[in-house]
């Protein structure tokens, strides 16, 4: 190890590179405390150019390497597979390279996080349309196209962050650096359209869960932050689930932009008021689902039509208003105007000390949500026993059930579903039979989803084989991907192990 | 695993962490939020996870599962942290009344730090090199103070004072700080309370706070001291206690009564209060000024700010100054950027205590404000060390002053 | 090929294929005046396996497969290169198969043309928002997706095609069936997203210009019609091509929604005009470039409020606006309400008998396209000796500039760039300078605006090739298109010879 040792720190400098074990500890988890890998190298790149030459030396030497951008993969994608391995820490790389104000394209390293891209953006009177995912401040922009992110505001009307990709600049596993779209004529200065040159090459990069290249440069589509925007929060009647689709298909129906649409469930919401989270709706009472609505629009008077119009929609079925105010219990108002989508998806997470999500996050049509919950509550009695061992040492029996609803482009959905659990170290002591548990529940639930023929997005470690594990994928879909990763990747080094894909290495 | 104690105590806070890693990014520009951790800002070079919390729950995740040990080399990357809490506060906080996320019930990150490092020094991984020198000072009788000055140099100031009593029911507590390293300021503290007619008390018995102690995590080193600093102010009658050192302030009205697990016989003020009343009494006798209102701006903190929930009070002594325009800096009161000194970084890793100030000043100046005061002598000594390492033109754009002295400037 | 033939026949029935010299003949061209192909066999299969069993042969027989859509590609994209191989004619498969109207999803065999199915959506009141191509009468679904086609309507709105794509049947070219997005998940009933299972391997055919597969389904999102439309003309001021760009640019930087904006150049409405192409704009005496603009909206009141901002950045500049109907010379309500659209480019085509373009149609950002029309007008003039060259002949020079210059995704356009020129056949003689001369000047004008760093789409077998030719693919970009290309068809038969892949000849 120590000559490998050498050999990388020669090429970033021994401030940005370290196997000290805390800090490899400190790389070991993402976000769900129950899948662990402790890397045995952990390096922080600043250019492409590095980047390809330790790619070039792993693929030497047969070591994997693990991208990570913010970490805040629910799935354990950024972490090894198994104590081994390199973890590329790209958060150094994230700079602003270029703003394109005329073309409205912003040229960024991978690296950089939604929140501080958008905060320079708003300067400008500028957004990225659609914010990232629910972790938005903290995860980069490279891993959001890796995984088409959503969730973190405005996927109803801009779709994942993947709609607004312009170009890629990409380490390819053996080393080459490629840059797309507009971009593959060398003699383009600037990328100004993804679409054309030959075949959409950046679409392998998106949603690869960084098994086909490391992303060291995306620009991305901007567009002007509208001036006017309304939101609005309802208390929905009984039947919630079944008629929040409803709603939602309406309003694709109806044309209507809606920047964001989300419902929360009824379990949510009086489990929340329950547990002290939603004082401002703590005088409802009735507690159940709860959907809310923004818009944005480039006039008042635009502004007002489109707000009746969806008034109209979501009145018709009964459900009643809050007042404007946050303190009214308009959840909407703190979404937008206080950038709470960043923080919306926390919701259940904490209940009580150590309730962890295990999350099951996919994306399915409006009008199979409603059947899919109905689903899950099935699986849940279902595995009451299993339930009941983690009740028996913890006092709470986890909770399944599913966060924010939220509409994404099209007639879709994010469903936030999975359930809550504990970690295995519980009031002082390890509990392995936890962790056993929590892992065979995750993948029976997520088998479950698995043959409701949902489609995931996040995969991870765990979900990307499970799928393969349970012959999920359809076989010559699964083939085209190994043949592909096979010819970018022939030792498959990059995120070795995902969507079992070992190469030589059979650690598992 | 005796040795993990406290450790064990936090375990909710520990295993509440689910990585979202927003104690080290967050931006919401919306409540004022941009970014969160001082040391790791400071350390981007590095950068490594470990320097902020998020890397470091991980570390203590394994470390409750048994899969590394406590070590000295822990310690060294532990002590890195000025516990500002900047962290604790945006962990899961929406920063609006009426959304609760419960994660934040659970999860005060410092309390964490804290546990931890009493741990390290039960394990006889800390303290480290210098942090062992402040703590032999203070508990050596010839000293009684971190600086290692001896012991009676830190009353030698009042002798300039004669009107100061030994004993009444307003008593002043010195600290350690200013009487030894900036006793013009408490000079200047007096001209103010001489021309504003105010009689105090101060006694020269009062024993180093202890503060020092608590930030490196030596329970052992202040059980003693609390006791005998409590006894010493009720004997001489105090009814009110106040001070103008942040850390002090701090340290005897939260850690105290924690400590010992009841109220005090008293009550503590800061020195902002003191001088507020003064000011709303129009006690304070300004002279005319003449040029134009000259841009000030004030920092939080930590042991003020944050960590006792005053924001306020300093801000309207500043707004009764004639002659100042008081403007905020991007990054203010709960979301203020710490200085850097506290936690033990000023002795252990000067150069990271400095850096990070050096950002707290390029802030200030990105305000445009022409001072950047505030109410703690951790804050001032440390920026006032950054500021001299700064460039010229830094240092004509603007100066580093604490209230006391602007005030008194003023009369 | 008698054996090969008879095999092939086993698999579609002896109706759908053909060796006769006639057909193959008929097969033996697109858009262009220059280039020619002529297979030797003609499939019209049914569904993707029978597909699947003749690219299978093709492989053990090492022949070179072209799969045609509705053959429209302007850089002989579906025709054979070099006079061999099997031409896959699959308009034949162009029936609609489901339309989701809950989900507004329509899944379609790829074949179908573009007009087609939104004759049949416009019953539903739906539509798919970017309407394919300029040629979207006969242009198919699947041959859109396979070159980001734009120029039918409704791409300054929705884009190029390819941003509705939803899902994908297609056939690799060694025989294997895949489906792309949520129906990578075998248990998915049908497709709803594009966007997950994994990498976005839809994208791989997106503008392969069908060298990677060949698409049997697609589904599409569509969307609701809007029940309400304003469209409005105006005649450009001096420097009518950079007012234009500004008031396109100034469009997106309010974000309005605008669903067609395009520019039609001074040079195609003076000579336009000239020929009697334009009798709704006789009564315009300065014969300058016209803009014009479609906007669409929920209600009649959004609906004013957007003209009102639109018509706002317009009186901006010195424009004159040229009134609602038609015959006022509002081309705008051709387009929208007539479905002008499908046949808007056809403009400069047969000016003069004969008379085709040979296209150097590209994306490039909206701001620099004056200048790039500029120095198109520049190399006309550098290559004038050339025209004369053709001049002698036909006693008409060939004309070089661009039609309408689209607003597309983001900030860009398509520049519908060029020069129409004369077929070497000419008045009943074949001139072999003519034909010569062509193929010079257009190579000579794609390397130039290539150097622009302009973006193509639609690149078939003349520009794929020449693109790699003149090394102006970034070398790791081309790299991996060989490799994947290698990967998936290792005999390199699925038209064979496009960017240079020609397996072993």
């Amino acid at each position: 190890m120590s000559e490998l040792y050498q050999k990388l720190e020669r090429i970033v400098s021994e401030k940005r590179i370290s196997d000290n074990i805390y800090v490899r500890h400190a790389y070991s988890r993402n976000v769900s405390s129950n899948l662990q890998g402790v890397p045995d190298l952990v390096i922080r790149p600043s250019s492409a150019e590095e980047i390809s030459e330790i790619l070039k030396i792993a693929n030497e030497e047969n070591v994997s390497v693990i991208p990570r951008g913010g970490g805040d993969c629910e799935f354990g994608g950024s972490k090894p597979i198994g104590d081994t391995g390199i973890v590329l820490d790209t958060k150094s790389m994230n700079n602003i390279l270029n703003l394109d104000e005329e073309n409205l394209i912003v040229t960024v390293e991978a690296g950089i996080s939604w929140g501080k891209l958008n905060e320079y953006l708003y300067h400008y009177g500028l957004y990225t349309g659609c914010l990232g995912p629910g972790s938005g401040m903290t995860s980069s922009i490279g891993g959001g196209i890796s995984h088409h992110s959503v969730g973190g505001g405005g996927c109803a009307k801009y779709g994942a962050c993947t709609n607004q990709l312009v170009s890629l600049e990409v380490v390819l596993p053996t080393g080459e650096i490629i840059n797309t779209g507009s971009q593959a004529n060398k003699h383009s200065k600037h990328p100004f359209n993804r679409f054309g040159n030959g075949p959409d090459l950046s679409s392998l990069f998106c949603g690869d869960n960084g098994i086909f290249g490391v992303k060291t440069k995306v620009s991305l589509q901007v567009f002007p932050k509208p001036e006017f925007a309304s939101y609005k929060t309802f208390l929905m009647p009984r039947k919630s689930l079944e008629i929040s689709a409803q709603i939602m298909n309406e309003i694709r129906q109806k044309g209507i932009d809606v920047y964001d649409t989300m419902y929360f469930m009824d379990l949510v919401v009086s489990l929340g008021i329950e547990y002290g989270m939603f004082p401002m709706w703590e005088h409802l009472k009735r507690k159940r689902g709860i959907i809310f609505y923004t818009i944005e629009a480039n006039s008042e008077v635009e502004l007002a039509v489109k707000v009746k119009q969806l008034d109209n929609i979501i009145l018709n079925k009964k459900a009643e208003e809050f007042g404007p105010e946050i303190s009214d219990g308009n959840i909407a108002k703190w979404h937008y105007v206080e950038q709470g989508h960043w923080l919306i998806a926390h919701n259940l997470w904490g209940l009580i000390p150590g309730f962890d999500p295990v999350d099951a996050e996919c994306k399915v049509p409006i009008n199979a949500y409603p059947k899919i919950m109905r689903d899950l509550d099935q699986w849940d009695l279902e595995h009451s026993e299993d339930m009941q061992k983690i009740l028996e040492i913890t006092g709470m029996r986890p909770v399944t059930g599913s966060g924010p609803i939220i509409m994404v482009k099209n007639n879709n959905v994010e469903l936030t579903c999975g359930f809550s659990s504990f970690t295995s170290y519980y009031n002082g002591e390890k509990h392995t039979i936890i962790e056993e548990i929590n892992i065979k529940l995750w993948k029976s639930l997520l088998e479950r989803l698995v043959k409701h023929g949902v489609m995931f997005y996040m995969q991870g470690d765990i979900l990307s084989r499970l799928m393969v594990d349970i012959d999920g994928y359809q076989k010559e879909y699964y083939e085209l991907m190994k043949a592909i990763k096979k010819t970018i990747d022939p030792k498959q080094i990059l995120s070795r192990g995902k969507y079992n894909f070992w190469g030589n290495n059979t650690d598992n | 695993m005796s040795q993990l104690k406290n450790l064990k105590k936090e375990w909710k806070a520990i295993m509440s962490c689910m990585g979202c890693g927003d104690c080290g990014y967050a931006i919401r520009p919306a409540v004022g939020r941009y970014l969160t951790c001082p040391v790791k800002e400071a350390m981007e070079e590095e950068g490594f996870e470990i320097y902020f919390s998020r890397g470091r729950m991980n570390v203590l995740k394994s470390i409750l599962e048994g899969q590394i040990p406590l070590s000295k080399e822990l310690a060294e990357w532990v002590y890195q942290c000025s516990e500002c809490g900047n962290c604790t506060e945006v962990c899961h906080m929406s920063q609006n009344p009426y959304i609760v996320l419960p994660t934040c019930n659970w999860i005060d990150h410092v309390k964490v730090w804290e546990a931890l490092r009493k741990d390290l020094i039960e394990a006889g991984f800390a303290p480290l090199d210098r942090h062992n020198d402040l703590i032999k000072y203070m508990n050596d009788d010839k000293k009684k103070n971190p600086y290692g000055e001896e012991r009676n140099k830190k009353f030698e100031w009042i002798k300039e004072f004669p009107e100061i009593k030994d004993k009444g029911e307003l008593m002043f507590f010195g600290g350690c700080t200013m009487p030894l390293r900036q006793v013009d300021t408490l000079r200047s503290m007096m001209k103010i309370l001489r021309a504003a007619n105010k009689e105090i008390a101060m006694t020269n018995e009062e024993l180093c706070c202890g503060s020092i102690a608590l930030r490196i995590g030596d329970e052992k080193s202040i059980s003693a001291v609390i006791k005998q600093n409590i006894e010493l102010f009720k004997e001489k009658g105090a009814k009110t206690l106040f001070t103008a050192c942040a850390g002090c302030y701090r340290t005897w009205k939260k850690d105290y009564p924690e400590l010992l697990g009841e109220e005090l016989p008293f009550e503590v003020k800061h020195i902002t209060e003191i001088l507020i009343e003064l000011l709303n009494n129009n006690q304070i006798p300004f002279k005319e000024i003449e040029q134009e209102d000259v841009k000030v701006t004030y920092h939080d903190p930590c042991h003020l700010g944050r960590h006792m929930n005053f924001y306020d009070i300093p801000r309207e002594v500043i707004s009764k100054i004639p002659g100042i325009n008081l403007i905020e800096m991007k990054r203010t009161r709960n979301n203020a950027w710490c200085c850097g000194a506290g936690g033990g970084v000023k002795s252990q890793f000067p150069d990271l205590a400095i850096k990070i100030s050096e950002e707290r000043i390029n802030e200030a100046i990105e305000a445009g404000a022409l001072i950047l005061t505030t109410s703690c002598p951790f804050c001032i000594g440390n920026l006032s060390d950054a500021y001299e390492k700064m460039d010229d033109s830094i240092k004509e754009s603007i100066k580093v002053v604490d209230i006391i002295d602007l005030i008194a400037s003023k009369l | 090929m008698s054996d090969i033939y008879h095999k092939l026949e086993k698999i579609v029935s002896d109706n759908y294929i053909s060796k006769d010299i006639y057909v193959r003949h008929a097969y033996s061209r697109n858009v262009d005046v220059i280039l020619q192909g002529i297979p030797d066999i003609v499939i019209r299969p049914r569904d993707a396996q029978e597909i699947s069993e003749i690219l299978k042969i093709a492989n053990e027989e090492n022949i070179a497969v072209i799969p045609r859509g509705a053959g429209i590609c302007e850089f002989g994209g579906s025709k054979p290169i070099g006079n061999n191989g099997i031409v896959l004619d699959l308009k034949r498969m162009n029936n609609i198969l489901n339309l989701d109207e809950e989900n507004l999803i329509v899944t379609v065999e790829a074949g179908i043309s573009w007009g087609k199915l939104n004759e049949y959506l416009c019953q539903f009141g739906l539509y798919t928002g970017c309407m394919g191509p300029g040629s979207g009468m006969s242009a198919s679904i699947g041959g859109g997706i396979s070159h980001h086609s734009v120029g039918g309507g409704g791409c300054a709105k929705y884009g190029a095609c390819t941003n509705q794509l939803v899902s994908l049947e297609v056939v690799l070219p060694t025989g294997e069936i895949i489906e792309t997005g949520s129906q990578a998940n075998k248990y998915s009933k049908f497709p709803f997203n594009r966007f997950g299972n994994g990498p976005d391997f839809a994208g791989l055919f997106c503008g392969d210009n069908g060298i990677f597969g060949v698409k049997t389904k697609v589904s599409l999102q569509v969307f609701p019609k809007p029940k309400f439309a304003e469209y409005k003309t105006y005649l450009m001021p001096r420097k009518s091509a950079e007012t234009a760009a500004q008031i396109m640019t100034d469009i997106r930087r309010c974000g309005i929604d605008v669903y067609d904006a395009m520019f039609i150049p001074d040079v195609v409405i003076a000579v336009g005009s000239q020929q009697g192409l334009f009798p709704l704009w006789d009564h315009i005496k300065k014969k300058r470039g016209i803009f014009f603009y479609t906007i669409e909206a929920n209600s009649e009141i959004e609906l004013l409020e957007k003209v009102k901002y639109l018509d706002e950045i317009i009186s901006n500049t010195k424009s004159e606006y040229l009134g609602s109907e038609i015959s006022d010379g509002n081309i705008a309500k051709w387009h929208y309400k007539e479905q002008g659209h499908w046949q808007f480019y056809h403009n400069l085509w047969g000016m003069f008998p004969s008379m085709q373009a040979l296209s150097a149609e590209c994306f490039c950002p909206i701001n620099s396209f004056p200048k790039i029309l500029r120095d198109i007008d520049q190399w006309d003039v550098e290559h004038n000796e050339d025209m004369q060259k053709i001049f002698n002949i036909t006693k008409i020079r060939p004309i070089s500039g661009s039609g309408p210059v689209a607003l597309i995704d983001g900030n860009n356009v398509e520049i519908t760039s060029g020069f129409v020129t004369f077929w070497g056949y000419y008045d009943n003689e074949f001139h072999k300078i003519i034909e010569e001369t062509n193929l010079k000047l257009w190579k000579s004008l794609l390397e130039r605006v290539i150097k622009h760093g302009t973006q193509w789409y639609m690149m078939g077998e003349f520009l794929s090739r020449f693109m790699v030719d003149i090394g102006a693919y970034s070398e790791e970009f081309y790299n991996l298109m060989k490799s994947i290309k290698k990967n998936l068809d290792p005999n390199m038969i699925l038209s064979r010879g496009k960017f240079n892949f020609w397996g072993e000849k």
